[in-house]
């Protein structure tokens, strides 16, 4: 593998809706899955300051066919986001799909085959299609919908003997980590309090995340004067002890969308472009990890391979998101990618320096839990969220100075390892 | 009619036997067995049957209900990481351990513990569980 670009690919246009539920939230209520993903599309569009007939390809992803009813989506799409007529794939990569999308734009840049490039993610996970309606939504029981998801899961032996996703994706991880640091359950458990505080705290700033109250306010909002108590109550149940429900994803329908062009006409679209420097990609099947819950192969690969391709040093990023459907398996990977040390994701998050105003920023979008998981569409957030940092657009929440040199990292269940290295040129 | 791998690993355990395939090239096993050895990607492997001794590393649980069918019954189940005595790693239900913090911080402070298969039978299914030697 020769692990280069041949060409600088850049991403001058990004879009994201609100992260919610289409029956309930305000911002997407009563859209259709061809609206959301169009207005996510057209946001990014107008941002690269590119028309739908500008563009040579469009790929687009989603993952759970069975909420959307939306196969061959590119083609469905391309009189919505009036680029009907260009090359497209409908493609998945499960909740990495947009960044393995960006991956897949860079390299057909790079190629010389296409020169601009739109990719698309949408994902409904809290509705469905009701009966065959064109327009009518009914919400998806959260049994349906890991179901669904786990269609994805090695489905010869895992699933039917007795797979799921808390336990293999939380609490096996998080007592690994626990044993090998020799962390008492009781601290990891504090520290875990303090994460989602940081990350409750990030999507009471942001405008389109799914759950916009602190932490503090929700306990008091149900009686707690000290959420600390509020957090270990009946309220805060455990998913998979040691990990309460508090630390997972929060389900939502949602769309995001980016436009890739050469490095070299990137000026032309944006006056902030941000280069794609490097990915890493690498996938497994079930079992993700061998004796060690918290040490990944995938992720090692994937984390050295984005270095490697990128030239860049963890010692270089200003701002890390990584996959953080679970807390813990996302803290692993910070540990793993160098952006904060082996063994003391604990200790940052009860000190704080893992906030927007932290030394060490991660999710400032609020991550999983508070931004909300749109499984395919969930990638594209991640990487909006950065190139809104980047910028200096992130509002309330924004890391100051602007972060130059981001990752991002995500899982697409299951399981894909997915690693971007982006940097503000 | 061709031979399915993965309706012979399942008849294997309807007979109490936890079916294997081994590579010669890399001296690794496969478990369950796939078309190729999962660690070299040889297609040339051969079928072998394993102990059932393993080692209980970490215990957590499920959700009740579980997002699959076959499994209402005994949610929520604890769901354990195993290493098997000829190096394979798995994962699967672990019966006579409750799925309650007390129980499992118990186990978890005890540390490694040697389990042993115990097959359940559900929804016509074999499913390989395991249990505390
Ligand atoms: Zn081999």
């Amino acid at each position: 593998m020769r692990g280069k670009l041949k060409e600088g690919a850049s991403i001058v246009g990004v879009g994201c809706t609100r992260f919610g539920d289409l029956l309930e939230t305000p911002e997407i209520k009563g859209l259709s899955m061809q609206e959301l993903a169009a207005m996510a599309a057209q946001e990014a569009m107008e941002d690269a300051n590119i028309s739908p007939q500008e563009l040579d390809a469009v790929f687009v992803g989603h993952a759970m066919v069975h909420s959307t009813q939306l196969p061959g989506t590119y083609s469905q799409l391309s009189k919505w986001i009036g680029a009907q007529f260009k090359a497209g794939v409908h493609f998945e990569a499960q909740c990495s799909t947009t960044n393995v999308g960006a991956a897949m734009a860079a390299m057909a840049i790079a190629s010389g085959v296409y020169e601009k490039v739109l990719v698309v993610g949408l994902e409904a996970t809290r509705t469905r299609v009701k009966d065959m309606s064109p327009y009518e939504r009914v919400p998806i029981s959260t049994e349906e919908a890991w179901a669904w998801t786990d269609y994805a899961v090695n489905q010869a032996y895992s699933v039917p003997q007795g797979y799921e996703i808390f336990s293999v994706y939380n609490g096996l991880v998080a007592l690994g980590y626990c044993r090998k640091y020799g962390i008492a359950i009781e601290d990891y458990d504090r520290a875990m309090f303090e994460l989602c505080r940081t990350r409750r705290l990030h999507g009471a700033m942001n405008p389109k995340a799914i759950l916009q109250e602190t932490l503090e306010d929700e306990a008091a909002r149900l009686g707690f004067s000290d959420p600390w108590e509020f957090w270990k109550s009946r309220f805060n149940p455990f998913v998979a002890w040691p990990c309460r429900i508090r630390n997972v994803v929060t389900v939502a329908d949602g769309a995001s969308a980016m436009v890739l062009v050469r490095k070299d006409a990137a000026r032309y679209h944006s006056e902030a472009p941000v280069d794609l420097l490097g990915f890493g990609i690498a996938y497994s099947d079930l079992p993700w990890y061998d004796k060690d819950p918290s040490l990944w192969p995938i992720d090692r690969l994937a984390w050295q391979r984005a270095y490697q391709m990128s030239g860049v040093s963890p010692r270089e990023l200003d701002y890390l998101h990584t996959h953080d459907c679970s807390n813990i398996v996302g803290m692993c990977n910070a540990e793993l990618s160098g952006y904060i040390p082996e063994g003391k994701w604990t200790q940052y998050a009860r000190d704080g320096r893992l906030r927007y105003d932290g030394d060490r920023p991660m999710s400032t979008h609020g991550g999983r839990h508070a931004f909300g998981h749109a499984w395919a569409a969930s990638a594209g957030a991640d990487t909006y969220e950065a190139v809104l940092q980047m910028r200096g657009e992130a509002g309330r929440r924004q890391i100051r100075p602007w972060p130059e040199t981001c990752a991002i990292h995500t899982h697409g269940y299951a399981m894909i390892s997915t690693v971007l290295i982006l940097r503000r040129c | 009619m061709a031979d399915s791998i993965i309706k012979r690993y399942y008849d294997g355990l309807a007979e109490g036997k936890l079916l294997a395939t081994h590579c010669d090239f890399c001296d690794a096993y496969t478990f369950p067995p796939t078309t190729a050895c999962e660690h070299c990607g040889n297609p040339d492997v051969e079928w072998v049957e394993l102990s059932g001794k393993g080692t209980l590393l970490f215990a957590s649980h499920g959700a009740a209900p579980p997002p699959n069918a076959r499994f209402v019954d005994i949610a929520p189940y604890t769901y354990g990481h195993i290493v098997l005595a000829e190096g394979p790693v798995v994962q699967g239900i672990i019966t006579g351990v409750k799925a309650e913090p007390e129980e499992l911080q118990a186990l978890f402070e005890r540390g490694p513990v040697p389990v042993e298969p115990d097959i359940l039978t559900l929804m016509g299914l074999k499913v390989l569980a395991w249990k505390l030697v």
